[in-house]
């Protein structure tokens, strides 16, 4: 278990130091369906692609698309940031990106359908609105979509 | 709609996204534990919980915690790293060549799947250009070559270390990566190259991580020239 507290005085500060006050305009979205007819996609931070792809630099607000029937296993990281474990990622690609869980729910018929297509972005560096221009791509990517729901890793 | 995961409750209290659910995982690991389906289900299952919310925003506090890994149940390090004072390039050699054959193993534990490869180049050619930036005391010519580089090889490094199936203790995972392994040694003289040249400083905090740096501030790590 690891809590803020848990973490070295030196870690903690770093960490608060990206406490940033709340993002505007606020936005709100209430339920329209059950989670039963959604169309969910995943979004993660951790800085994933494919071997194939180029990696994420330094400082990279970039974001790499993942298409919803690509092997999730092949996906490879390239975060800027060292200070956390990847030795989980390494064993399971779902500690992160739990494509294979949303899987299994649309299976169950928990959720209704998974979108064409998920996004990695790579979270390190840079403030939040470093990451608006590509966000506001992504969300018109999902919209187009039809995507009801987002499900938010960090890493 | 959005949901997230949040692992640092303090930032989402700030940032106040729409519907978040907080964890207590270490960083790195927001859905808790690798290669356990009915856990990282029950995290799930309760983040989407939050998105039948009418009103916002919401932040609440996931209440089960990893299981703790006992220090005697978790496998031993497969590897004893000799104190050398060669060349960088005799030290890195040797050490690959040791890893070798348990990065094979972890490989086959994995079914294939490795973290290695967002470099173009084989984990040898990686550690011989390492090396003779070290050997040389330069820092190196190609920065986004070097950070593809350097993922690349602590992935095989972590990969190997942890070939034998088991829990691992990430602390004692990383203590051994950075203070035990010329690999960590050779990042440390990176680290200090890169923290001492005015332009490049920057990019000190990509080669090492924070609690490396900050439980051995004053010290010279061991084997160092």
């Amino acid at each position: 278990m690891v809590r803020l507290s848990d973490l070295s005085e030196h870690e903690q500060a770093h960490l608060l130091a990206k406490t940033l006050p709340p993002m505007t305009p606020r936005q709100w979205v209430s339920p329209s369906k059950p989670l039963s007819q959604m169309r969910v996609a995943l979004i993660t931070t951790a800085g994933l692609h494919f071997r194939d792809e180029a990696g994420f630099s330094f400082l990279d607000a970039s974001f790499r698309p993942i298409p919803n029937e690509a092997d999730g296993a092949k996906l490879v990281m390239s975060h800027s940031s060292v200070n956390f474990d990847r030795s989980g990622f390494a064993d399971d690609v779902n500690l992160v990106f739990p494509i294979d869980r949303f899987r299994e729910l649309e299976q169950r018929g928990q959720i209704g359908s998974l979108g064409d297509v998920h996004y990695s972005f790579m979270g390190a560096g840079h403030t939040p609105d470093a990451y608006e221009q590509g966000a506001e791509q992504v969300a018109g990517l999902l919209k187009k979509d039809k995507v009801d729901a987002v499900f938010l890793t960090p890493v | 709609m959005t949901v997230s995961i949040a692992l640092v409750r303090e930032n989402a209290e700030s940032l106040q996204p729409p519907r978040s659910l907080w964890v207590s995982f270490p960083l790195g690991r927001p859905l808790g534990v690798p290669n356990d389906a009915a856990f990282q289900h029950r995290v799930i299952d309760a983040a989407l919980t939050l998105l039948g919310r009418e009103r916002g925003p919401v932040l609440e506090d996931y209440d089960e915690d990893v299981p703790e890994i006992a220090t005697e149940s978790a496998p031993a390090c497969p590897v004893t790293f000799p104190r050398d004072d060669s060349s960088w390039q005799n030290r890195l050699a040797s050490e690959l060549g040791t890893l070798q054959p348990w990065y094979q193993m972890g490989l086959s534990r994995r079914q294939g799947r490795t973290l290695v490869g967002v470099s173009d180049s084989s984990i040898h050619e990686i550690m011989r250009r390492l090396a003779e930036d070290l050997d040389n005391q330069q820092l190196p010519a190609d920065l986004v070559w070097f950070k593809s580089a350097i993922e690349d090889a602590k992935a095989y490094y972590l990969e190997a270390l942890t070939a034998q199936p088991g829990q691992y203790d990430q602390v004692e995972l990383y203590q051994t990566l950075w203070h035990d392994t010329q690999f960590g040694a050779g990042l440390r003289r990176f680290y200090d190259q890169f923290a001492a040249d005015e332009k490049l400083s920057g990019f000190a905090v990509i080669v090492l991580p924070r609690e490396a740096l900050g439980e051995k501030p004053d010290q010279e790590i061991q084997n160092e020239n």
